[in-house]
């Protein structure tokens, strides 16, 4: 990997992973800009111009592309974020060159003008509607929504039907001109691939984009909740319902944050944890029940999931928030941390146990501007935590008496109960679950 | 010396301080690909041990398979074989609730397990020096599970959300399970393996007693090993751990073979969805038939990603489609090759189902360009290249065609049996399969009140089901 003194990578950015188990090469193309660049009216450009430039790679036609991916025994995807948007792919080994002669075109030799961009425009919106049905996805969206309010987290990386409409040429072409530049990607490549063979394909790809500016993260970090708010997305005839809790984490580079991942292991992270045995395990509520940290370049989300059925679900949420509070109030055992540095540590091999993995986890660092060596310390970081910086961090950092409780159901069955089961509730909004936040 | 012969002398030690039903027997070799090579064993009890010694990561993949899946119950106590896989989590002798996974996540294990209709499987993926914990844990809940009553109240429960979540409150699984009932009418392939919510909220603790006794005997399973690990220390500890559990008798199988279909099924289903849908069940071949790998190129010169022809011509060029996709069932028994699509607002089920009939009539009537079918190939052949990767991937694959056909190095057999895959061959599996008389159709229709009555306009985060490349991300 080529790095600047600092260790931040530059022009050039190339990681490799070298492994002959299979004839496989897992390439991906990423780049240091996602949705969070989109303009707060034109939601989805990102991911837009991305799905774009894969299907008109050289002038091509969709068809005419997809069939040759195939047939090179090779898959492409496009997977966007708010910060990254990655050319994910996989190639038999003997294809690879040619592999490589497509991501190119992919990046340097789209189409933005041609026809293919109403048809997109067009599978956007349908796929925007077919989305109605995944409940999991609608309530993700109105915690998202409310959780960061104007903040660019906020925004829908698939966008909505009325941004989607609004896109014009003229907006996927300045992201195509603004942020598909040299010093924002950052090329992996993993599987049966040397060396050599990497740096001459990176070369190629890095030859077919112009140079431009390095992305630089200046935006400040979202606000925390200040108050219990509640919302229930009204969906008809739930027997079940989708429920979020949640705040914020922490930065990546912040004091408290290994300890809070730490932390979080003991109360949501595994099977195991404090939320699955109580919820699940003990009162057979709902069929998982998770808590999670999201990493991104700025300060994300902590939330709690669970499904439980409509019935359930006043009391679930109640639970759920004194589990919280008992988590702040009165910390973790000692017990419970030396459980969770085992876990933690002996189970890090299952991240690196492939050249794909290992070579994902330095694309992670490069492209979320991880602190150096994140993940080569990773296992000594949480070693080196003490029970007093795990406790000290979830009360700096969580704040049950702050949080968004998002509830997707059916909001004439459960509204009364789930308000009355949340003590000290400021505000409680309904919304329809096919609404445009 | 040959490989028999030089575990001679470790087998014979070992037969001699094994518990009485730990003897083992080397059964036979068998090239997995061109760089490895399972090992199979058998204990005196009768389980089996397959066991792949893969150096490449300092990991191991501990799976057990037992031959019993939902084809093995009844009416009226459907689901108890996937409520069993539940139950297998809670309490072993010496080992109260909740230990089985704190000393596996002790020791950094990630563990999971599934129900299907032929078997069940238990997966644990750990650092290759804490297989000693593994080993003890697996043992234990195989000879010594417990069951009591709050146990298995609490776990209908959550199996019974299970249910609402897959099914209840899920538009496709409610859609495949009325596909899977109207096609089939005698086969046990015809009731869902998470089982109907009656049977789940009516089984008794001596339900699963007599399951547990009847179907998780020794002779009823499969150890499979893959990872960085030595044959002898592992053939030496399962000697150990399962040495004492005898063989059970293991119960008939009353099953009836489904008898053909003779016409076309359909019925019509409400939804509370955003579009109308469609799903298509023909019925197909058996994972073992012949005609398999045929059945699964012509599935995907026809459904498979974004180059396939239904996808062409459905949802880019008439534009009716959102998405179309089709799955061929690799079952024991003869199971359904099926299509689901998705219309776009403002169109119906039927015309997409008029749009399919053309395509598959195509295929029936003309031979498959070779071009074709070698996309199609390349596509399988990467699939499956893909599930190798890390070593519960291997041992997913091992398992599967053991516990399925008995031969668990299939994989590359139908690699090879994929290549030789023809127009020829097509064109006779899409006319003996992809018959009208023998299909059945569900069409959904848009219950009103899902709509909200108002215009929609959603807005979604988070990775959406449909992207450009198939498998990788969105």
């Amino acid at each position: 990997m080529t790095t600047r003194e600092d260790g931040a990578p530059v022009l050039g950015a190339v990681l490799v992973e070298s492994s002959h188990a299979l004839p496989l090469v897992a390439v991906t193309v990423a780049l240091r800009c996602g949705a969070a660049t989109d303009p707060p009216d034109r939601e989805g450009r990102a991911r837009f111009t991305a799905r774009l430039m894969r299907r008109t790679a050289g002038g091509r036609t969709a068809q005419s592309l997809d069939t040759y991916i195939d047939t090179l025994g090779a898959a492409l995807g496009v997977d966007a974020s708010y910060s990254s948007i990655a050319f994910q792919g996989v190639v038999v080994s003997r294809s690879f060159p040619r592999f490589v002669e497509l991501l190119g075109d992919v990046l340097g030799a789209p189409d933005l003008t041609g026809q293919e961009f109403e048809r997109l425009r067009r599978e956007c919106i349908g796929e925007l509607v077919e989305v109605l049905d995944n409940d999991r996805v609608l309530a993700q969206r109105w915690f998202r929504r409310r959780l960061f309010a104007e903040d660019a987290f906020g925004r829908s990386v698939a966008g909505t039907q009325r941004s989607i409409n609004e896109l014009e040429v003229s907006d996927v072409e300045a992201f195509h001109l603004g942020q598909v530049t040299a010093e924002n990607v950052v090329l992996a490549f993993a599987g049966a691939v040397d060396d050599d063979q990497a740096r001459s394909s990176a070369e190629h790809i890095f030859g077919r984009i112009p140079r431009g500016e390095r992305i630089v993260e200046t935006t400040a970090d979202p606000r925390p909740p200040a108050s219990r708010r509640l919302v229930i997305v009204d969906k008809p005839e739930r027997t079940q319902t989708q429920i979020l809790i949640g705040g914020l984490g922490t930065r990546t580079d912040d004091p408290d944050h290994t300890a809070l991942q730490v932390g979080n292991t003991i109360f949501g992270g595994t099977f195991g944890a404090r939320l699955a045995r109580e919820i699940r395990v003990e009162r057979g509520w709902s069929y998982g029940a998770y808590s999670n940290l999201t990493i991104d370049r700025r300060r994300h989300a902590f939330n709690l999931w669970t499904f439980p059925k409509a019935e359930d679900a006043a009391r679930c949420i109640r639970h759920q928030l004194g589990m919280l509070e008992r988590w702040c109030n009165a910390g973790i055992t000692s017990d419970e941390l030396e459980q969770a540095k085992r876990y933690l540590t002996r189970s890090h091999v299952f991240a690196v146990d492939t050249a794909a993995k290992r070579v994902s986890l330095a694309l992670d660092e490069a492209i979320y501007d991880l602190p150096r060596g994140y993940y080569a310390s990773y296992t000594e970081r949480v070693n080196a935590v003490s029970l007093d910086e795990v406790n000290s961090a979830i009360r700096r950092r969580i704040d049950p008496k702050n949080v968004l409780v998002v509830v997707l159901g059916t909001a004439s069955v459960i509204a009364d109960s789930i308000r009355a089961a949340i003590d000290d509730l400021a505000t409680s909004e309904i919304v329809p679950f096919d609404a445009d936040p | 010396m040959c490989s028999t012969c030089s575990r001679e002398p470790w087998l014979l030690e070992m037969a001699r301080t094994a518990p009485e039903y730990g003897r083992a027997e080397h059964v036979g070799s068998i090239a997995f690909g061109s760089l490895l090579t399972i090992e199979r064993f058998r204990f005196a009890n009768g389980l089996a041990l397959l066991l792949c010694e893969d150096h490449s990561a300092p990991v191991v993949a501990y799976q057990t398979w037992f031959r019993v899946g939902s084809r093995h119950e009844r009416p009226g106590k459907t689901g108890l074989a996937h409520l069993f896989e539940h139950l297998m989590f809670n309490e072993s002798e010496g080992c109260p609730q909740g230990e089985y996974d704190r000393r596996l996540e002790e020791a950094g294990a990630e563990n999971n397990a599934s129900t299907w209709l032929d078997w069940t499987q238990y997966t644990v993926a750990a650092p290759a020096d804490q297989l000693a914990v593994v080993v003890e844990l697996e043992a234990n809940r195989m000879g010594h599970l417990v069951l009591r009553d709050p146990q298995v109240g609490c776990e209908k429960e959550v199996v019974a959300n299970e249910r609402r979540f897959r099914v209840e409150d899920d538009v496709e699984g409610t859609v495949s399970e009325t596909l899977w009932t109207t096609a089939f009418d005698r086969h046990p392939y015809r009731w869902p393996t998470i089982g109907w919510m009656e049977d789940i909220e009516g089984f008794t603790t001596d339900d699963c007693l007599e399951f547990y006794r009847t179907h998780y005997a020794p002779n009823n399973a499969t150890i499979v090993v893959v990872g960085d690990v030595n044959e002898a220390d592992v053939v030496r500890r399962l000697a150990d751990a399962y040495g004492r559990f005898p063989p059970g008798p293991l119960a008939l199988e009353d099953c009836w073979p489904e008898p053909p279909q003779t016409e076309e099924r359909q019925r019509e289903i409400r939804q509370p969805s955003a579009t109308e849908k469609l799903a298509v069940g023909y019925h197909g071949p058996a994972l073992g038939d012949a005609d398999h790998a045929a059945v699964s190129v012509l599935a995907e010169v026809l459904f498979g990603g974004r180059a396939s022809r239904c996808h062409q011509t459905l949802v880019r060029d008439r534009e009716i489609a959102i998405e179309t996709r089709a799955f061929v069932g690799q079952f024991r028994d003869p199971g359904l090759i099926e299509i689901f699509a998705a219309t776009r607002s403002g169109h119906t089920a039927e015309e997409l189902l008029a749009a399919i009939d053309l395509e598959i009539e195509r295929v029936r009537a003309e031979p498959v360009p070779e071009a074709e079918i070698e996309r199609a190939r390349a596509r399988l052949e990467l699939a499956l290249v893909s599930g190798l990767e890390t070593a519960d991937g291997k041992a997913t694959t091992i398992g599967f065609f053991d516990a399925v056909l008995g031969q668990p190095a299939l994989a590359f057999e139908r690699l090879a049996a994929l290549r030789s895959i023809d127009a020829n061959a097509l064109l006779r599996a899409a006319r003996r399969y992809l018959s009208r008389t023998q299909r059945t159709v569900i069409l959904v229709r848009i219950r009103e009140s899902a709509t909200g009555g108002g215009p929609m306009d959603a807005d979604p985060d988070g990775p959406l089901q449909i992207a450009d490349g198939e498998g990788i991300g969105s």
